[in-house]
């Protein structure tokens, strides 16, 4: 790659970022769950162009419906009127609306309080609809660079699209499931100014994003990147989840660019361009218009009441790095701090901890023994899934357990395996319960045939007899109760 | 803030801190202490109205009037048009925030395209534009009136009615008696999806409209989807029909009845007997209609003394929409409506049944609940939809209301609205 001036060749870069919340669908009461399973049933559909603003059909609107073709979208038990575009679309998700607030709030934005429900034409099928519901919730902020400040020019609160399953000549087939997953789309200003920048502000969005309610996983976030040279119009470039190649796909297209106008290329236009593995990139669709926005007239004026936004700035999600000092400080080791984050398991965590105050134990309980007592009990990585989930909804009840004394906590792994086995929660307990106080039963023995020990002596025998059976605490537990007796 | 700015300027609106740019839309009814502007970006915002000092005039707004040309083809059929108004014929102008209504053949063409591949619509009358809620009886004769001159006109193939979806069956209903010796197709047609979106269901509806108005069905039917996919749509008995959906495509269902017709955009395929075209014949009205009619629907610990309201206001008739087989509270219940059925035929009035369990024949044989009712004189209208004996009451009461030929009348199948033989 030859060495290039940015500045020299009037380098403008901007990012699009769009990043699935975790909450239900925005426009219904669906779940945002994506489907693996064969569909229920299919619906066929087919979509016209429309006559935007003063009778113009808009260019990209135009282009996609010059095709004609016939949609399929898969539905599910969990697919419901809206998404079908059977039905007027539910109030706007409040849950996504106070996530966007907080993704706004934390890039530095204005909240836009009185703002209008858009319907933007997207008619390459996506959307039974023809449209994409979009909102615009935020403007005006900023973000902090190496290389000097972003400006965040406006926040999006939209509409996921459906999901393509396959294409032949006049016949696309969508999953609904992805349908109206709740999407914010974080539009910086083109003040990017090398493609290294463009990479960093990208990681920079994204952990801000990961401090908020939002998807975790492949698919969940999505990028886009709009590039122009000095004397082209811009190329957006879709398509990558990975900012690593960013530099690349930047460097690649500025090479195109420059030889479109090297060339003395006629008519050039504002274009979508899409990303391939290698980083150059291929033309998709000309840029569409604003012709092609216009109000959800299903819904009234979007209006965000001042104590709405009040309440979401005091409590705004606090960014990774405040989050880990925190749970150091409630001694969780790095190692669980990090696999809480990773697992995006905090609010979980957080609510556990209310039923039983020791954080190790519910971490340890949340992240580690579901996983391995179902990996030893599931046969293939389906029912491996379907057990660790099981118990992940067991673990109130387990913790309620060992708050109330019913079992201690180094019994809790042996109660999940119960569980794991199909046994009943009150049976898995009662098992346990025998156990404990057999092994109670069994230290007070021990304990009585060596009389005038210290502490931690006992602890050591006991340990060595009955490792994994019984935690640390609860041996000290009865080795006070003895010595207290003695 | 005085302002010269309207609806479709491009303008500047100055806050304190902050000036905007875009075009100033017009504010929804409820929100006229809203400012609304659409920004460059496409995206509308609002600003409170005392918060703006200023609204500026930076570019007026543009009329673009672009002649459009409706293609002819000697070789097409010629049908007509009436738009009533409803969804299929209002569209929003996202550049004012209005509603506009389609009214002429260039923009019926703007929108419709695919309609005018198949036929030539020649003519397009506008008797009102309502939703269809806010119709009645009055509106139904002018769209008869309306009807017969363009049935009448040799040069017309067929008629195609667009309307709302509300009280689309009532007005179905009404066609159908209204319009004697019928020559040619009419065909009724809707939307539930507003016609401003790609997935508009409309599209589908003319495409199979078009084609059964140039068809040899001279039945007043109701064309619309079948299903929820946008592949067919059936041609429903105008009296047989009812919205059983608040927002499905597929809203409109067949009652005791079958489809004439099963309508893809390319062809049709026939399903029962109808009445066929015969372009020698002339269309005559018959619009008479008795306002003083009423359909009441009957339920748990409904008080009879209702009844004497009607009386009062000197209704001539009423539809009981009945339970099951054709039931109402007996002389058993706490509140037996019995006495006071016999009382207020005793004092002319006519009182029919219809069932709302929608689905099936009335039978007040099969109880001995039924037969103590059907001995107040009530008259039993069989499967008639309860809609459809609503419109025929006021119809035929505007010719007799004598009790006898009123039953006689009821009771005689006059457009398909009783069927004396249910399949499953």
């Amino acid at each position: 790659m030859v060495y290039l001036d940015y500045e020299k060749i009037g380098l403008k870069c901007g990012l699009e970022i769009h990043q699935q919340l975790d909450s239900h669908k925005l426009f219904c009461n669906c779940p945002s769950v994506l489907r693996k399973d064969e569909p229920d049933f299919c619906v066929k559909r087919k979509l016209h162009a429309v006559a935007g603003e003063s009778g113009q059909v808009d260019v990209a609107a135009e282009y996609q419906a010059g095709l004609g073709k016939e949609f399929v979208y898969q539905a599910y038990d969990t697919t419901c009127l809206v998404e079908l575009d059977e039905s007027p679309p539910r109030e706007i998700n409040e849950e996504a609306l106070r996530t966007a607030l907080h993704i706004s709030l934390l890039l530095n934005c204005k909240i836009v309080p009185i703002t209008q429900i858009m319907r933007k034409t997207v008619i390459d099928g996506s959307n039974t609809s023809g449209f994409q519901r979009s909102v615009l919730v935020a403007r005006d902020g900023w973000i902090e660079s190496e290389h000097g400040r972003v400006g965040i020019n406006y926040v999006y609160l939209e509409e996921d699209a459906a999901r393509k399953v396959s294409e032949e000549d006049w016949n696309v087939v969508y999953r609904l499931d992805r349908l109206g997953i709740p999407l914010v789309e974080i539009v910086t200003a083109p003040d990017v100014k090398t493609p290294e920048q463009a990479k960093e502000i990208a990681l920079h969005i994204g952990d801000i994003l990961r401090s908020c309610r939002v998807r975790r996983g492949i698919g969940t976030i999505r990028q886009d990147i709009n590039v122009s040279i000095a004397g082209h119009p811009r190329a957006e470039i879709k398509g990558f989840q990975d900012p690593k190649i960013f530099i690349d796909v930047v460097n690649k297209e500025i090479e195109r660019q420059k030889e479109d106008l090297d060339s003395g290329k006629e008519g050039l236009v504002p274009e979508v361009r899409g990303a391939n593995l290698d980083g150059s990139t291929k033309y998709l669709r000309p840029l569409p218009g604003s012709a092609r926005m216009y109000p959800e007239t299903d819904l009234p004026l979007l209006k965000i009441s001042r104590s709405f936004i009040d309440d979401s700035k005091k409590n705004l999600p606090k960014h990774n790095k405040e989050i880990e000092k925190e749970l150091e400080k409630q001694g969780l080791n790095v190692e669980m701090i990090k696999l809480l984050i990773k697992q995006n398991k905090i609010e979980e965590f957080k609510s556990l901890l209310s039923v039983l105050n020791q954080p190790m134990v519910v971490a340890k309980s949340l992240l580690v023994y579901p996983r391995e007592v179902s990996s030893r009990s599931g046969k293939d990585s389906k029912e491996i899934e379907e057990i660790s989930s099981k118990l992940d909804s067991f673990l109130e009840q387990i913790f309620g357990a060992v708050k109330k004394k019913q079992i201690s906590s180094g019994q809790i792994k042996e109660v999940m395996e119960s569980l794991a086995s199909g046994s009943k929660f009150s049976e898995a307990l009662k098992m346990r319960r025998n156990d404990s106080g057999d092994i109670q039963e069994r230290i007070m023995k021990l304990l009585k045939g060596k009389p005038g020990l210290s502490e931690n002596a006992y602890m050591g025998l006991i340990m060595k007899e009955f490792k994994g059976k019984i935690s640390g605490s609860d041996a000290m537990e009865i080795i006070r109760k003895f010595i207290g007796k003695r | 803030m005085k302002t010269d700015a309207v609806p479709g300027d491009y303008v500047e609106v100055s806050l304190i801190k902050r000036d905007y740019e875009g075009i100033l839309l017009e504010s929804p009814d409820a929100e006229r202490g809203i400012v609304l502007l659409k920004l460059d970006s496409g995206y509308n915002i609002g600003f409170i109205r005392k918060d703006v000092s200023g609204i500026k005039i930076l570019r007026k707004a543009e009329e673009i009037k672009k002649e459009i040309d409706v293609k002819r083809n000697k070789e097409k059929p010629n049908i007509a048009m009436i738009i009533t108004g409803g969804t299929i014929a209002a569209r929003l102008n996202p550049k004012k925030g209005g509603v506009d209504w389609l009214t002429s053949p260039e923009d019926l063409f703007k929108f419709y395209p695919e309609l005018f591949e198949l036929v030539n619509v020649v003519k397009v009358e506008v008797p009102f534009m309502k939703a269809s809620e806010d119709m009645d009886f009055k509106d139904w004769q002018k769209l008869a009136k309306v009807s017969k001159k363009l049935l009448n006109d040799s040069n017309i193939k067929g008629l195609i009615i667009t309307h709302g979806t509300d009280f689309l069956h009532y007005t179905s209903a009404a066609l159908s008696f209204f319009l004697k010796d019928l020559n040619k197709p009419v065909v009724l047609t809707y939307s539930q999806r507003s016609i401003d979106r790609a997935s508009s269901d409309a599209n589908l509806n003319l495409q199979c409209s078009a084609l059964a108005a140039i068809s040899d069905i001279a039945e007043v039917m109701l064309v619309g989807h079948a299903t929820i996919n946008d592949d067919y749509c059936y041609a429903m008995p105008g009296t047989k029909v009812r919205k059983m959906h608040t927002s499905r495509r597929d809203a409109f269902k067949i009652v005791n009845g079958n489809p004439i017709a099963k309508i893809y955009p390319d062809r049709i395929d026939i399903l029962s007997n109808h009445n066929l075209r015969d372009n020698k014949k002339s269309v005559s009205c018959d619009t008479d209609f008795l306002e003083s009619v009423a359909l009441v629907k009957i339920y748990p610990g409904q008080d009879p003394d209702i009844l004497d309201y009607y009386l009062k206001k000197k209704y001539k008739g009423i539809v009981l929409e009945m339970s099951g087989l054709g039931h109402a509270p007996t002389k058993r219940a706490r509140k037996g409506w019995t006495k006071k059925l016999k009382e207020v035929q005793g004092k002319g009035m006519i009182v029919c049944a219809a069932a709302q369990t929608i689905n099936g024949r009335l039978d007040p044989l099969v109880y001995s609940n039924g037969r103590e009712l059907l001995d107040t004189g009530i008259i039993y209208l069989e499967d008639m939809l309860a809609e459809t004996a609503f419109v025929k009451l006021g119809w035929v009461l505007a010719k007799t209301t004598k009790r006898d030929e009123v039953r006689k009348m009821m009771l005689t199948n006059v457009a398909g609205e009783l069927n004396n033989r249910l399949g499953v």
